[in-house]
């Protein structure tokens, strides 16, 4: 088992080290924190916002860099699947280095980012005009990055459009609501901002308009639908693709199902999975108390179940006002051939599963975290469910995105404040949750210091 | 009741959108008038303006191609309206380089005022719809009396005023020493802002300003013109009305009625505008 990993070092090239600073500012709209996750196939970045809502992937293809050099640091105990960089930043400290775009490009003539697993720390370097060379030393935090795998291609509806229209289009939408709403049917695409409920004067203007689908560079609509979701995410995500210069293509299907926004060029892949509300037929309230992220469907799958998508039921521990979309099956493969498959997929095609979490099974601490892990989720709002419930995939909450923010994920003044509401009684499910996560710690130690 | 209008002119939409900006900036929440001949911004002199009123007249055929409009009824032939002006003012934004605005009355779900602006699209000949539903409060006819014309007092001095953006900055800076001015101005052309506090006290004088001849010959008869009235008012709503003045009017007025009230009487091109500060009690 190889301690010592010289990680990762690629150095970036003129244009492309202000793309990769949008990145990070793109991601950093979306989360405080910026897993970064190479592999053979290049540099991912990944982020999760707080409530869940809203996850950020963006990969740079080893090609991207000048130089890239990944070696996996440790191989687990008998199995000989690599251990994937477990790195958690702080957007606060990464996002100072990159901020000024325009000095990335002109002042910086070559940037390296190395990784050091045994000083936790990831060093960014700047070669800079005039001789002048700028280290950034950021501590990193162990943390396995939460991995998101979504069926694209599966989706009904399939749209790809020049970000730019969408900019132009959505700065004519005068409400400053938080959400917007897709609407389409095979002939028209309507653009609109959310409805407030409430009838009185000061609820906002709700604006609208159609596109047709010659604007479109393809258009597909298998499913005549509305999906809404939060409008501040689309606009980031807007801005990063008219950065890329390729056009956007949205992904969705009914409401409840998040939709994926991603951008495809040669060297880079984006996608951005956000939430949509779904169309519960109780919904009284207001669309942001609704849960716009929190599906908790719980339940653990058999492994020998076949490929075919099949909606399920959801476990009843879920509250009853948290609506959800059915969880579809996505991969239907064994474990371990999964695991593999997946590590060496394709970057483009991003076929990536979503596990869903019971919460019922009991952390068994000797086998230590496995390769599966990786790819679990305590899929709080994708309800979908994979095949990968394991018992040597002991964790049963490798909730990862919850692991490392611990009490703030659930905090329900800060989901609150962003306009949702956590039903009490989701707050005691994951509390439960916190206890078994708090029991995890000790076996990640272990593993790191493994590696040392 | 029904209410159509239509926009083709960008001259006219854009006179339109100023006054819109003007009355959002004046008024959170207004009255919208509507009559064969004219459209009203309204706000009276409830307590919760503090007791400020306006009153914004446009003639519609001056700014519409198209204008039909239903009254409530044959006698009652208009519609009372309530909005939130920052509405109707983004929403027209949005038509800076429109074609065609369509403003209507509907009732989807909740009584609006549709706003439907077409553009033209840059990267094809075709052009986009945007509508924009501002929600609305039609106002019950009972309540039409408190939202007539005011009617405009026998004042004591009238002038002219000076730059509203010179008086603004002036009041601007007064308003960080006190909350109560005094306007004062007299029938020699001479205007004057006054605060007063334990340890200052700030004069801004306008000289030479013109007076408008007065129609009540008998008062101004017997007024030396070097006699000032003055009223004391509020320095925030004095404030108010003048950063919601972006462009330079046509005339502008001040009628001052000592120790009761100030009003200003602004013609911005083809649009009146009248607002009505009391003096503080």
């Amino acid at each position: 088992m190889s301690g010592h990993t010289d990680g990762l070092r690629p150095p970036l090239a003129a244009a492309s080290r202000s793309l990769f600073g949008k990145a990070i500012q793109t991601l950093s709209r979306v989360s405080d924190d910026l897993w970064l996750d190479p592999s053979e196939k290049g540099l991912a970045l990944r982020a999760v916002n707080s409530c869940h809502s809203t996850y950020g992937y963006i990969l740079f293809s080893s090609l991207f860099f000048q130089h890239y050099q990944w070696s996996p640091s440790a191989t687990m105990r008998d199995n000989d699947i690599p251990m994937n960089l477990n790195c958690k930043l702080a957007i606060k400290s990464i996002l100072p280095i990159f901020r000024c775009l325009n000095y990335l490009e002109k002042s910086v003539e070559k940037c390296k980012i190395v990784s050091r697993l045994d000083k936790c720390r990831v060093v960014f370097q700047f070669f800079c005009k005039h001789g002048i060379k700028r280290t950034h030393n950021v501590y990193f935090q162990d943390s396995q990055p939460l991995k998101i795998l979504f069926e694209k291609s599966l989706c009904a509806n399939i749209l790809m459009i020049r970000p730019r229209l969408l900019t132009e289009a959505i700065v004519l939408l005068t409400s400053n609501q938080e959400e917007v709403t897709f609407s389409v049917t095979p002939g028209n695409f309507c653009l609109k901002s959310s409805s407030g409920e409430s009838l009185d004067l000061s609820s906002s203007v709700y604006s609208e308009m159609s596109f047709d689908p010659e604007e479109f560079d393809f258009f597909q609509v298998g499913l005549d639908t509305e999906i809404t979701f939060c409008f501040k995410e689309l606009k980031g995500i807007l801005s990063f693709s008219e950065v890329m210069h390729v056009p956007l293509s949205i992904y969705f299907d009914f409401p409840g199902k998040p939709v994926v926004l991603s951008m495809d060029d040669m060297l880079l892949e984006a996608n951005f999975i956000l939430a949509t509300l779904s169309d519960h037929p109780s919904r009284v309230s207001s669309p942001q108390s609704q849960s716009l992220c929190l599906s908790q469907a719980l339940r653990r799958t058999e492994p020998t179940q076949s490929s075919a998508q099949v909606g399920q039921s959801q476990a009843s521990q879920a509250p009853e006002s948290i609506s959800r979309a059915a969880p579809k099956r996505l991969f239907p493969k064994d474990p371990l051939d999964s695991s593999c498959a997946t590590e060496t997929k394709r970057a483009s095609t991003n076929q990536d599963d979503i596990s869903e979490v019971p919460e019922s099974v009991v952390s068994d601490m000797e086998e230590g975290p496995g390769p599966s892990q990786l790819r679990k989720f305590s899929c709080m709002f994708f309800g979908a469910v994979s095949s990968q419930q394991q018992e040597y995939a002991s964790h049963p909450l490798d909730s990862l995105a919850i692991a490392s923010d611990s009490e703030e994920d659930w905090d329900t003044d800060r989901l609150e404040r962003a306009g949702l509401r956590v039903p009490a009684a989701m707050v005691s499910q994951s509390q439960g949750i916190q206890q078994m996560l708090q029991a995890e710690k000790p076996v990640a130690k272990k593993v790191s210091e493994a590696r040392k | 009741m029904k209410f159509r209008a239509k926009i083709v002119d960008l001259a006219c939409l854009n006179h339109f959108t100023r006054v819109s900006n003007m009355i959002a900036k004046l008024a959170k929440t207004c009255t919208l008038r509507i009559s064969p001949e004219k459209l009203n911004f309204i706000l009276s002199d409830k307590l919760a303006s503090g007791g400020v009123s306006m009153w914004c007249e446009l003639e519609q055929e001056n700014i519409f191609s198209e204008f039909q409009m239903e009254g409530v009824s044959a006698e009652n032939n208009a519609i009372y309206l309530e909005l939130t002006s920052e509405n109707l003012s983004r929403a027209l934004k949005t038509a800076q380089n429109a074609r065609a605005l369509k403003i209507k009355l509907t009732n989807k779900h909740f009584p609006c005022l549709t706003v439907s602006v077409e553009l033209q699209l840059s990267s094809s000949s075709s052009s986009r719809i945007v509508t924009h539903d501002i929600p609305i409060k039609v106002i019950p006819r009972r309540l039409w009396k408190d939202l007539q014309e005011p009617s405009v007092p026998d004042s004591d001095v009238s002038i002219y005023l000076p730059a509203l953006k010179t008086m603004k900055s002036v009041v601007e800076k007064m308003k960080n020493i006190s909350n109560h001015l005094v306007i004062e101005a007299n029938l020699n052309g001479e205007l004057n802002l006054k605060i007063e506090t334990e340890l200052v006290c700030v004069t801004t004088h306008f000289k030479d300003l013109g007076n408008p001849l007065l129609s009540s010959e008998s008062a101004s008869q017997s007024r030396h013109p070097e006699d000032m009235a003055e009223v004391h008012i509020d320095i925030k709503k004095l404030l108010q009305f003048l950063a919601g003045q972006q462009v330079t009017p046509t005339k502008a007025v001040c009628n001052i009625v000592s120790n009761r009230i100030v009003h200003f009487d602004l013609l911005l091109e083809d649009i009146s505008l009248q607002y009505f500060i009391p003096a503080l009690s």
